[in-house]
């Protein structure tokens, strides 16, 4: 069977990419650092090029950008934050335009890499929504804050002794590690799958065999392709919507 | 394989964040936060507000000149049914007068005519109080009259006979 002997590379070669420049020191400048700067960039480029047409029926890139700004106001910070959370919008525009760009390169050609899927891009996310929504909170209520977090108003005390723990865990330590993982592992997921069916569709193409069953792998790769971009936009948006509801708690209380 | 050996080497672990790629996604997201929130979301923002404002304050205008045309025409309806109440009364008064006219003048009319009926018969009873004077006067000179005529041809009827009876009475002589 030297026919289907398909090469199918480790997992550490796909995910590791040559530094571009700073080999060997802390700033070794790679593929991730060239995606995570292109997603500021490209963020940038579509806010200038949105706020510099001051259109009043709005066209083109403008109606792209103010699309979202509408979306991420009236579907994420409104209902999760209320009015007074509109002063987050930057920040949370900031994160969900960051996010998406940077998974969507999943898809894109050349790059085919989301940055998220390396864990040195979600986990430093996670850790500024959890200090900000922290010290928002502290700011915000003093330590009534951390009382109402981790006590539920309502609850008989011998029950606290079992779920003060209990909160104290899910609202400061799985929060920031649910946050990273989830979107790390659903586009590492995403990244390995594109890549299997690459590879399938490669080998099979190359070794001109199996013909017949060349178009299966290829149209599952290309479904897989427009189900990425969903994912990308999903993934951007449960990231912001978790923010927002956590900074919602922290600017009203959680109970 | 020498650069996969490499860079397993370097990162063997998937799951763990290499402290470069740390470094870099950092810098590319407080970037990211810092020009968006000061210099690239104001703008975007500011003319959506702008936009939304104005679209409220066109429709609130629009709202307000639609309230005040239905008040105008509340007013005009208003008026033009005061019009038309004002017209029916000053009919209905004209009418009143005419008909006050109507009975006045028939009054004065019907006076008029019995004072004038009441005139005539004076006259006429004066004028046959007259006539029956003189007509007496006539007639008691016409029976004088007659009675003198009727005693005169009385007498000479009987002159008459006796010249009839002497003359036939020759006639009968003469023939014999």
């Amino acid at each position: 069977m030297q026919y289907l002997a398909i090469n199918f590379p480790p997992i550490s070669e796909v995910l590791n990419w040559k530094p571009i420049f700073g080999g060997g020191t802390a700033i070794a400048f790679n593929k991730v650092g060239v995606i995570t700067l292109l997603a500021t960039v490209i963020t940038l480029a579509l806010f200038w090029m949105a706020g510099r047409q001051k259109k009043l029926v709005p066209v083109g890139v403008q109606n792209f950008v103010e699309w979202s700004v509408e979306f991420i106001d009236n579907s994420i910070i409104r209902d999760a934050m209320g009015p007074e959370g509109r002063s987050w919008g930057p920040y949370l525009t900031a994160l969900f335009f960051f996010i998406f760009i940077a998974n969507v390169f999943e898809v894109i050609p050349f790059f085919q890499m989301p940055a998220t899927a390396r864990m040195a891009v979600p986990a430093p996310l996670a850790i500024a929504v959890w200090v900000t929504f922290v010290v928002l909170g502290v700011k915000k209520q003093g330590f009534r804050y951390f009382k109402d977090a981790v006590v539920p108003p309502g609850v008989p005390v011998y029950v606290l002794f079992i779920l003060v723990p209990i909160e104290i865990l899910s609202t400061f330590f799985v929060r920031p590690f649910a946050l990273a993982i989830r979107l790390f592992g659903n586009m590492l997921a995403g990244h390995l799958l594109l890549l299997t069916f690459t590879v399938l569709s490669e080998a099979l193409f190359i070794k001109s065999i199996g013909l017949i069953i060349l178009p299966l792998p290829f149209a599952m790769l290309t479904a897989l392709t427009g189900y990425e971009i969903f994912v990308s936009a999903l993934q951007a948006f449960i990231f912001t919507t978790l923010t927002a509801v956590y900074l919602g708690e922290s600017l009203h209380g959680s109970h | 394989m020498t650069p996969v050996i490499l860079a397993a080497a370097e990162s063997s672990n998937p799951i763990l964040p290499s402290v470069p790629e740390i470094i870099w996604s950092v810098i590319s997201f407080a970037l990211l936060v810092v020009l968006l929130a000061k210099w690239a979301y104001p703008p975007v923002k500011g003319m959506m507000q702008a936009r939304t404002a104005k679209i409220q304050g066109d429709i609130d205008s629009a709202e307000n000149a639609r309230t005040e045309a239905e008040r105008v025409l509340g007013e005009y309806r208003e008026q033009l049914a005061e019009a038309r109440r004002e017209a029916t009364r000053i009919i209905e008064e004209a009418r009143k007068t005419a008909e006050v006219l109507r009975r006045d003048l028939l009054a004065k009319a019907e006076e008029e005519a019995a004072d004038l009926r009441a005139r005539n018969d004076e006259a006429l009873a004066f004028e046959r109080e007259r006539v029956a004077v003189e007509l007496r006067a006539e007639m008691a000179k016409l029976a004088v009259d007659i009675a003198e005529r009727v005693i005169r041809t009385e007498i000479d009827r009987r002159a008459a006979d006796a010249l009839v009876q002497q003359f036939l009475a020759e006639i009968g002589a003469s023939q014999s």
